[in-house]
């Protein structure tokens, strides 16, 4: 059976304390009940979810939709946004976790990586060296989300073409979000041309498409 | 014990006791010697209560998780009270699990049973500490998750039988081919049938009799193509047609008598000529398939991208001294061809697959036609006889084949030969008699099989 192997990389830094953490709790555990219901997604989703702020955390390995479970998400009321820090653990991760498909082994499909930050990366020069890394890793799409006018859209368009702008958030804005994840998610395993991109479906009009 | 604790009373208060005292402090202990007593075991009875509101925010406070359960599957689950530190415990029982058709057993702390429907469960868990009143009752509240049954979850939705690329969601046909017979059924995918979208495989066959050559073409549309579901009809019937236009004529007659030439005699001289004959013909087909496609793409103002479909195909032919096979392919769709006795499978094309799963090359890549590896995606075999010959989609050959490399392996595909005659979960039968007119819709039937995690469009073809 091939895996659809999904991370998910959360800016935990200072400027999420308070109603944005919960948001975020709130938009993820909705999306997590959708998927559930999703036949597709139930037989074939491997979800990893990695925080970053000072510190950089895998919070769940990278585990089958059916078992997994989301923990709350904390973070500090202060701190740096180690989003460099992030994509090198990211990386460590994915090469060591994604099967690929040989003659005798049955390989997942193209990985997904969903970027969710409200600020920008304080370790930018490790955050530069760090993309081509994550680029030739050959993720099916890398869908980069800023939320809030502090995040640098221009930043997240030096590691992929997707990038999409949220204007705050909120716990609304954010479930519309994950919504529209859950749905990309969706798009993930079907058959593609070598070396072609998951086509992204239409976002609902909370997200803007920056480009 | 008595002198220590009074001593340690009267320090809370700053009141040392000198040495010089010590002999008043040793009768006092005497004469009060009772309420001493009493007020160290409240002291002690007090300390208790207060570590027992202190252990039940711990684990109020205290994360746990049980395990994740799905509809109708057997589950269970000891609660390790030891391991989460829990050994105070006196008393445990669970509310909540009834109702689930499920089961706490308090003697072995044990949830058991099959849940019946699926949810985000909040389940109490009672329970007592040592020194609580036996009227005491404390919860805690445990999330338990149980997903639906994901069978149950696949929603048949028809596809829109207005679009002007619409197309059956299954169909099946048998004929007799030549000299043999076929069967052959095409079936939408659950996953297009969850979300309504159309079946993206096809096939089309034909045979000749001017000719004595017959032709079966399976082709699987991109699930990521918007209009694969037309790119893989106009591949299938593009090479149909080719062969009724243009394979026909003084060429056949020619490469008939080198065929004769070459099994009585094989040289370098014939096996050349085979080569550039089956290169030449083969190549037209599909750069055929290839052009029809891109007419269509033109025609509808949209990039030939949006018809990406693989596309296999074979030519087949009767002779005296046995078959002639001729096949091409682009993608990941197998063709097999199995001798008289089933002791030997050729596999008559190479599969484009890569790193990751779906990625595959397609007919409606111009790239394939220049690549150097272009010669490499024709075969040629004579062969005396043959069981089967067999053309397939991923939908088939992912969940009953795995890997590439079983596509080699005679006993897999004995192993799916006796599936397809029965040998399966689902008991259908498909009955490879000749006189059985019903074997279309037997093969339709089988190919409903379920396989965990694919749920493609399966196309099959047998020639038999």
């Amino acid at each position: 059976m091939r895996r659809l192997p999904v991370y998910f990389l959360l800016d935990t830094s200072g400027s999420m304390y308070g109603e944005p953490i919960e948001a975020l709790n709130n938009a993820l555990s909705g999306m997590i009940n959708t998927l559930r219901t999703d036949a597709q997604a139930l037989d074939s989703l491997w979800i990893s979810v990695i925080t970053f702020d000072r510190e950089v955390r895998e919070i769940v390995p990278l585990t089958e939709l059916a078992s997994f479970q989301l923990p709350s998400i904390s973070c500090p009321q202060s701190g740096p946004t180690h989003t460099g820090l992030a994509l090198e653990m990211l990386h460590k991760k994915v090469k060591s976790e994604i099967i690929l498909s040989t003659a005798n082994q049955k390989g997942d499909w193209k990985p997904l990586l969903f970027l969710f930050t409200d600020g920008k990366p304080s370790d930018i020069m490790l955050y530069r060296e760090m993309i081509p890394k994550i680029k030739a890793v050959n993720f099916g799409s890398i869908i980069a989300c800023a939320a809030g006018n502090l995040a640098d859209d221009s930043l997240l368009k030096e590691l992929t073409d997707n990038v999409v702008h949220l204007d705050s958030a909120d716990s609304a804005t954010l479930k519309t979000f994950f919504k529209w994840v859950s749905e990309t998610i969706e798009q993930g395993n079907k058959s593609q041309g070598t070396g072609e991109t998951v086509a992204l479906p239409p976002p609902p009009s909370e997200i803007t498409i920056v480009i | 014990m008595l002198h220590s604790y009074l001593k340690a009373l009267l320090s809370s208060h700053n009141i040392e006791v000198t040495e010089s005292k010590e002999s008043i402090l040793n009768i006092f202990v005497e004469d009060f010697k009772e309420e001493i007593e009493k007020a160290i075991q409240i002291n002690k009875n007090l300390v208790d209560k207060y570590q027992i509101r202190n252990k039940i925010k711990d684990i109020t406070g205290q994360w746990v998780s049980l395990p994740n359960a799905t509809v109708g599957k057997a589950y269970q689950h000891k609660v390790d009270i030891i391991g989460l530190g829990w050994d105070t415990m006196v008393f445990t029982s669970m509310e909540g699990l009834d109702e689930l058709g499920m089961a706490y057993d308090n003697e072995n702390e044990i949830i058991s049973g099959t849940p019946s429907f699926s949810g985000d469960h909040k389940i109490k868990f009672l329970y007592r500490l040592q020194g609580e009143d036996d009227q005491v009752i404390n919860e805690k509240v445990f999330n338990f998750i149980v997903n639906p049954n994901p069978r149950s979850l696949w929603k048949n939705i028809g596809s829109n039988t207005d679009d002007i690329y619409w197309k059956a969601d299954e169909i099946f046909d048998n004929q007799k081919l030549g000299d043999r017979q076929i069967v052959v059924a095409s079936k939408r995918g659950r996953s297009h049938a969850n979300a309504g979208t159309f079946r993206d495989d096809d096939f089309a066959f034909k045979h000749f009799a001017n000719t004595g050559w017959s032709i079966i073409s399976v082709a699987d549309g991109a699930g990521s193509a918007s209009q694969a579901r037309q790119g893989s009809k106009i591949a299938c019937r593009s090479v149909i047609d080719y062969t009724e236009e243009y394979f026909k004529g003084e060429k056949l007659v020619e490469f008939d008598q080198v065929l004769a030439q070459h099994h009585h005699n094989s040289t370098d001289e014939t096996n050349k000529y085979i080569s550039t004959f089956v290169y030449e013909s083969l190549s037209k087909m599909a750069y055929y398939a290839h052009k029809k496609i891109e007419e269509e793409a033109v025609r509808c103002e949209r990039s030939i991208k949006d018809y990406h479909t693989t596309l296999i195909f074979t030519l087949l032919k009767r002779y005296e001294f046995g078959y002639a096979v001729l096949t091409f392919g682009v993608g990941d769709c197998p063709i097999g061809l199995l001798n008289k006795e089933l002791t030997e499978i050729k596999l008559m094309n190479w599969l484009d697959v890569g790193e990751f799963g779906g990625g595959t090359r397609f007919v409606t890549m111009p790239e394939i036609f220049s690549s150097d590896k272009f010669v490499s995606r024709f075969r040629f075999k004579l062969v005396d006889d043959f069981s089967y010959l067999m053309l397939m989609t991923d939908g088939i050959y992912d969940p009953k084949f795995i890997v590439e490399a079983n596509l080699e392996r005679i006993e897999k595909w004995k192993e799916f030969i006796a599936d397809l005659k029965g040998s399966n979960e689902e008991n259908t039968v498909v009955d490879f008699n000749p006189e059985n007119e019903n074997i279309g819709q037997q093969l339709s039937t089988w190919l409903d099989f379920w396989s965990s995690g694919n749920h493609d469009d399966r196309t099959l073809a047998i020639i038999y």
